[in-house]
């Protein structure tokens, strides 16, 4: 590493920091141990900011964004209200139900439990980020299909929830689904066409369960 | 949320001088974001520690510092290897979005989730009001043991195997670096109804040590739902087995007590036992026979029974 | 019915019309909704669950920056029911200055006594709720009441009884020549709808004219609403609602919080948004009233069902809820459950007000309670005859299509295979099943829509109707792609917008049996027209592009209305479920449901399939997860969000199975909520089975099962 020291920082070396682990722990370093060795090398950052207003730039889907902001914005409300990009849903605002889930550096997160002003210099995937040039994903060509949404209102969340496992797991099994689905609500019912839909995208087949029948037939 | 300025530290002591007389700290930020939310915490400064550097002490043991995350702790190979236990108690923090962000040192330091405290109209016992509303009120969810008058329980899984795994918590106070147990990071709980554990705002809790001493260790939790609940009880076991006979044992209990729940007498009962029915349940006997139920919250002790029974039983494996 | 058939795209899967843009992100909800200018608005709410209020201080909050508009609720001095009521509403730039603004607010108010737990409001000494004598609960049909009069209530908050039925000295003569009798008393909480998208509204008041994009499942009933309040005429309001989030029952009518953001609006002088916080969304816009139930019922050795005595307290909260409610919010229940005939009943019911929101509508209302309650004692019965409890359902519910569907459903969920007595599976970990009935009204009328045909061939069908997620907007693209031969994504659908022809609301199941007539009646219309115009006989399918461009340069369209004849009322299912209960822990897990439902004419087996999971999984938060809780001593909320009011997730869902029973004949009736009725009744029938022992209370929680089984020596069994 060549870093140079920042004056403000104590001299942090990744291989006594995870020492202990054991040796193949040595190159899976905590995200965090990277971030903090990466921001040595920058100069010591601005100081507090805020509480008014102060310059944000968030990077959605691929583009800056310039915002205006105060510190306690969160990045939902600077989605659906700055943006606006209105696709991610505030449902709860308390980290409990998921329609609010974004990529952040292609992890799920709740959006409306992170402040806009700590989602900077991080990719930042929206529901309106996925489709390119108006082509819909498997996910989300497969949650049609499989009729996987009724209001709606929950889909942009399981939607990213579903493309955030099947790019960690191709092959999911259905109890794999469920277990990365299992920060989102749906209060509509479509949680057995989502197991639909998730097989179906990841290439799996798919057992039909509803059966039409006849009055007549006995 | 009320104003508040943001800053981001690169050293434990930059997060304290930031942090001031009324600034905290921001992890991954579930539990504060949403009690600010409700003003039930006004910091007007909130200090961004999640690119702090921090320097693994010396010593064996397996060093976690505060800022890894949940699903780092879950998903890490030889943590699970070392620690099945720990690995399954991450798997069952909250939500995966929650995994993804939470770090080690919020989830240990989580303010209670007793729906009183948490109900921004009511100043309960613990925000410095006057009484506990939960002892004669909808207490199902709350404790069986407490020291003090506040019956709301520590909810943290992480809390609860890391005190069976016997963690050295690494903390940054007044400029010095010291170490101390689980039972003294939680123990100001037990005593004073105000407190959620032993720090105050301004110490930087560094990291967690957990020494390799025991070999086979194992988390189990019930909840109401099947994922993403509030576990209504939690255990946690550790220690060593050979030819199905335990030593170093220690029991936690999580979600019936302000702090995580041990009693030294059953890990005492466990040492040299074999690993049988009716050795556990005589040490989940112990364990529980101080249990004092509240009106709603009686059903917890036949169920931390069948828990201790079963995390105990799981670390034949 | 009139319907063609064979057809060609009536009861074949069809995938949503709008399934792009849910899954894009580009559909555009109320809550997303930014008209130029706008503002937010939020509301303030009584921290009391009861007090006289004699000052609202607003000056402080006007001052805030970013603050456009400050407003009272009703006057400043009056009395609170409840806690949540409106007291104020703020419009501001953005959320956190109103967020501010609420907090600035002074309010000056004197604590009055209050009760929000029923069985502290049934007390005798109960204060009371309403200050008052209680709304009564609405009289029995005429004809229906018996000779003698139950004893008037104790409590000043329980309302005079609703009498049906026989005499009680003939139910008690009847009962104690019976074989066998079954007593208990079984409760129900307050179930709350949480839709994902709140209740709220953007609203527009300009010039006189009135633009509302309201989260609603009745347009029209917003409209109408606010033309009243604001005193303005119903033409110039507009009301929009393309997508909503979910309602399940609430969302009639402008709603308090819509006519709080008309009045910012007409304030502030912009269009102001005001939705619901979910805190707020527990509190103040409608819940599924309780019930605690006392049930009698005798059956003969035979196992025929000879009478039943039941008498239900149920709480509306501090009122009926009707003014608000779609059809029925009041705490009345269709006990005992109507699929069951008993020779000789009776049915007393009545209301006790407390210090809680207003109930509302929600899914089925009065069926899921009474389902539960009947079931479980009907099962009661079965068992103390040793009979199963499905031979003695097939013995009593002789109604020939669950008849069918039992048959169909036990074949496909294995109920021989899987039935044992109860509590007889081996080992702490055991196995039970449990079935129940449904019977519901849908049907509707009064429908009109209009379909345009286009010079190049594209069809627009408009219709102020509105898809909460049913799938309604697919329904209609169905109805006009079988009426002209092209495929139902080639249809441009028009709904939600009481510029469009009107349609009632979408509550009682009863959406796709008042638009489908409408929209054929109109598709054939223009179909008529457009052959006439053409001179090509038969327009449709192939021949349908050739025959519009005969139209040149003009558009036709044709006006529709509901046609008797293609829908009818009565749909109906019965539900199997088989469970896992951990005797160690209490915890159950449900692992399968078989569903066998009709409806009449099935026009979208794919979404159909998907309203009936929907309606079992809330019946399964029901039996399980989901209790209002309220703190007796404060009147407060507890479980203000979604980690402590629980609904049911991802991996609580079971395996689900669903038959459906297409009877063409029967036309169009609509599903939406015969599905959630017998999901909590089979449920908790499959956990007696399993354990042995009943839990007369839902939710059906850890802490009462293990309670249930004489494990917590300090809560005896419920």
């Amino acid at each position: 590493m060549n870093s140079k020291p920042s004056p403000n920082a104590t001299a942090v070396d990744r291989r006594t920091f995870l020492k202990g682990l054991g040796t193949s722990a040595v190159v899976v370093a905590s995200a965090q141990a990277k971030a903090a060795a990466d921001e040595i090398d920058k100069a010591a950052g601005p100081g507090p900011q805020g509480p008014g207003a102060v310059p944000v730039t968030l990077t959605i889907n691929g583009e800056k964004k310039d915002f205006s902001l105060e510190p306690r914005v969160t990045l939902l409300d600077a989605l659906r209200n700055y943006g606006p990009l209105t696709g991610t849903k505030e449902v709860c605002d308390r980290a409990t139900c998921g329609a609010c889930s974004v990529l952040v550096d292609g992890k799920l997160i709740y959006s409306c439990t992170k402040l806009a002003i700590d989602a900077q210099g991080h990719e930042i995937t929206t529901i309106e980020g996925l489709a390119k040039d108006g082509k819909l994903t498997p996910v989300q060509e497969a949650f049609i299909e499989c009729d996987a949404l009724m209001c709606g209102f929950c889909t942009p969340g399981f939607v990213l929830a579903t493309t955030a496992l099947l790019a960690e797991n191709p092959k999911p099994s259905e109890e794999q689904v469920r277990h990365a689905c299992s920060g989102n609500i749906c209060r509509c019912g479509t949680y057995p066409h989502i197991l639909k839909a998730a097989l179906k995208a990841s290439g799996q087949a798919v057992t039909e369960t509803t059966t039409v029948m006849t009055y007549g037939v006995a | 949320m009320n104003a508040f300025q943001y800053a981001s530290a690169h050293s434990p002591d930059e997060a304290v001088t930031l942090a001031g007389k009324n600034g905290l700290y921001l992890g991954g930020g579930i539990d504060l974001l949403n009690l600010m939310k409700d003003y039930i915490q006004t910091p007007d400064m909130l200090v961004d520690v999640k690119k702090v550097s921090i320097v693994a002490p010396d010593g064996a043991g397996h060093h976690l510092p505060a800022t890894i995350t949940v699903a780092e702790i879950a998903a890490h190979p030889d943590l699970k290897k070392a620690f099945p236990g720990l690995s399954e108690a991450a798997g069952e923090v909250g939500s995966p979005q929650i995994r993804n962000v939470a770090t080690l040192a919020g989830n240990l330091l989580q303010h209670s989730r007793c729906w009183y405290y948490r109900q921004p109209d009511i100043v309960c016992l613990k925000r410095g009001g006057d009484m506990c509303h939960a002892q004669e009120g909808e207490n199902k969810y709350h404790s069986l043991f407490t020291g003090c008058s506040c019956v709301s329980p520590v909810v943290s899984n992480l809390s609860v195997i890391l005190t069976a795994l016997d963690a050295q918590v690494v903390v940054k106070r007044g400029g010095k670096q010291q170490t101390m147990t689980m039972a003294e990071l939680y123990h100001e709980a037990w005593v004073n109804p105000a407190a959620h554990h032993s720090l105050d705002p301004q110490d930087f809790l560094l990291g967690v040590t957990v020494p390799g001493k025991r070999m086979r260790s194992a988390y189990r939790q019930q909840s109401e739902k099947r994922e993403f609940d509030w576990a209504l009880v939690s255990c946690a076991a550790a220690g060593n087995v050979t030819g199905g006979v335990i030593t170093d044992a220690r029991v936690a209990l999580g979600a019936v007590a302000p702090v995580p729940y041990v009693v030294d007498e059953a890990n005492q009962f466990l040492e040299g036992k074999a690993l049988t029915e009716e050795n556990v349940s005589q040490a989940a006997d112990i364990i529980l026979k101080d249990a004092k139920p509240l009106e709603h919250n009686g059903y917890k002790v036949p169920l931390a029974k069948t828990l201790i029974r079963r995390t105990l039983l799981a670390l034949n494996t | 019915m009139a319907w063609p058939n064979p057809s060609q795209y009536l009861g074949k899967p069809a995938t949503r019309l709008d399934g792009a843009a849910k899954v894009t992100g580009a559909a555009k909800y109320s809550y997303d909704v930014q008209p130029d200018g706008w503002l937010y608005g939020m509301i303030l709410r009584s921290k009391l669950p009861a007090a006289k209020v004699t000052k609202i201080d607003l000056t402080k909050a006007q001052a805030m920056p970013g603050v456009k508009a400050v407003i009272l609720a009703e006057g400043e001095q009056r009395t609170v029911r409840y806690y949540g009521q409106e007291l104020a509403a703020v419009a501001a730039t953005t959320k956190q200055q109103c967020l501010d603004a609420l907090r600035a607010i002074e309010v000056t108010a004197e604590p009055l006594p209050f009760v929000v737990k029923e069985d502290d409001a049934m007390q005798p000494d109960a204060p009371s709720a309403v200050g008052g004598p209680p709304e009564p609960v609405p009289p029995a049909a005429p004809g229906t009441s018996p000779p003698s009069a139950p004893p008037e209530p104790e409590s000043p908050n329980i309302s005079k009884a609703n009498v049906k039925g026989a005499a009680q000295a003939d139910v008690d003569a009847a009962m104690a020549s019976a074989a066998v009798v079954c007593e208990a008393e079984l409760r129900t909480p307050v179930q709350l709808h949480h839709p994902l998208e709140t209740h709220g509204s953007t609203v527009s008041v300009s010039g006189g004219q009135v633009t509302a994009w309201a989260s609603t499942q009745g347009i029209f009933s917003v409209r109408d609403g606010l033309a009243g309040s604001l005193g303005v005429p119903q033409s110039n309001v507009r009301v929009i609602c393309d997508y909503m989030g979910g309602g399940f029952g609430a969302k009639f009518g402008p709603g308090v919080h819509g006519g709080l953001a008309a009045k910012l609006s007409q304030a502030a002088g912009a269009p102001v948004k005001v939705m619901l916080t979910r805190f707020d969304q527990g509190l103040a816009v409608g819940n599924r009233p309780s019930s605690i139930q006392k049930i009698k019922f005798a059956a003969g050795a035979d196992g025929k069902l000879i009478a039943a005595d039941v008498e239900n307290h149920g709480s509306p909260g501090i009122s009926g809820g009707g003014k608000s409610a779609g059809g029925g919010g009041g705490a009345t229940i269709n006990t005992p459950y109507p699929i069951y005939k008993f020779p000789i009943f009776c049915a007393k019911q009545y209301g006790v007000v407390m210090n809680t929101g207003p109930s509302s509508a929600f899914r089925a209302p009065g069926h899921p309670p009474a389902s539960y309650g009947t079931e479980s004692m009907i099962d009661e019965l079965a068992v103390k005859l040793g009979m199963d409890p499905l031979e003695f359902r097939l013995l009593n519910d002789t109604d020939p299509i669950r008849q069918r569907e039992y048959a169909a459903g036990r074949e496909k969920f294995g109920w021989n295979a899987k039935y044992k007595k109860p509590g007889t599976s081996p080992g702490p970990v055991k196995t039970g099943i449990g079935c129940a009935g449904a019977t519901w009204g849908g049907g509707g009328r009064g429908t009109q829509a209009e379909a345009q045909i286009n010079p190049d061939g594209t069809v627009e069908v408009r219709c102020g109707t509105q898809d909460l997620g049913t799938g309604s907007r697919t329904v209609v693209a169905i109805v006009a792609g079988e009426a002209f031969g092209i495929e139902p994504h080639q249809i441009t659908v028009r709904i939600g917008d009481t510029n469009l022809p009107y349609s009632g609301g979408s509550g009682g199941s009863s959406t796709s049996a008042s638009v489908s007539p409408a929209v054929w009646d109109a598709c054939q219309k223009a179909l008529a027209q457009l052959q006439l115009q053409s001179g090509v006989a038969d327009a449709r399918g192939a021949n349908w592009s050739g025959a519009c461009q005969k139209l040149g340069t003009t558009p036709l369209s044709a006006h529709g209305e509901w046609q008797e004849g293609y829908s009818s009322g009565g749909a109906g299912g019965v539900n199997f479920a088989e469970v896992e209960v951990d005797t160690e822990t209490g915890y159950v897990r449900v692992k399968k449901i078989v569903s066998a439902n009709d409806c009449g004419l099935i026009v979208n087996p794919l979404t159909t399939t998907s309203q009936i999971n929907g309606g079992i999984l809330c019946g399964m938060g029901y039996a399980l997860y989901e209790e209002r809780i309220m703190d007796r001593h404060t009147g407060m909320l507890l479980n203000t969000s979604f980690d402590s009011y629980k609904i049911t997730g991802m991996s609580d869902c079971p395996e689900i199975e669903v038959i459906l029973i297409d009877m063409p004949e029967r036309g169009v009736i609509g599903i939406g909520e015969p599905a959630v009725i017998p999901s909590a009744g089979a449920i908790a029938n499959a956990v007696a089975n399993a354990i042995g022992v009943r839990v007369h209370n839902l939710p059906i929680t850890p802490a009462k099962v293990l309670a249930a089984l004489g494990k917590v020596p300090n809560m005896p069994n419920v």
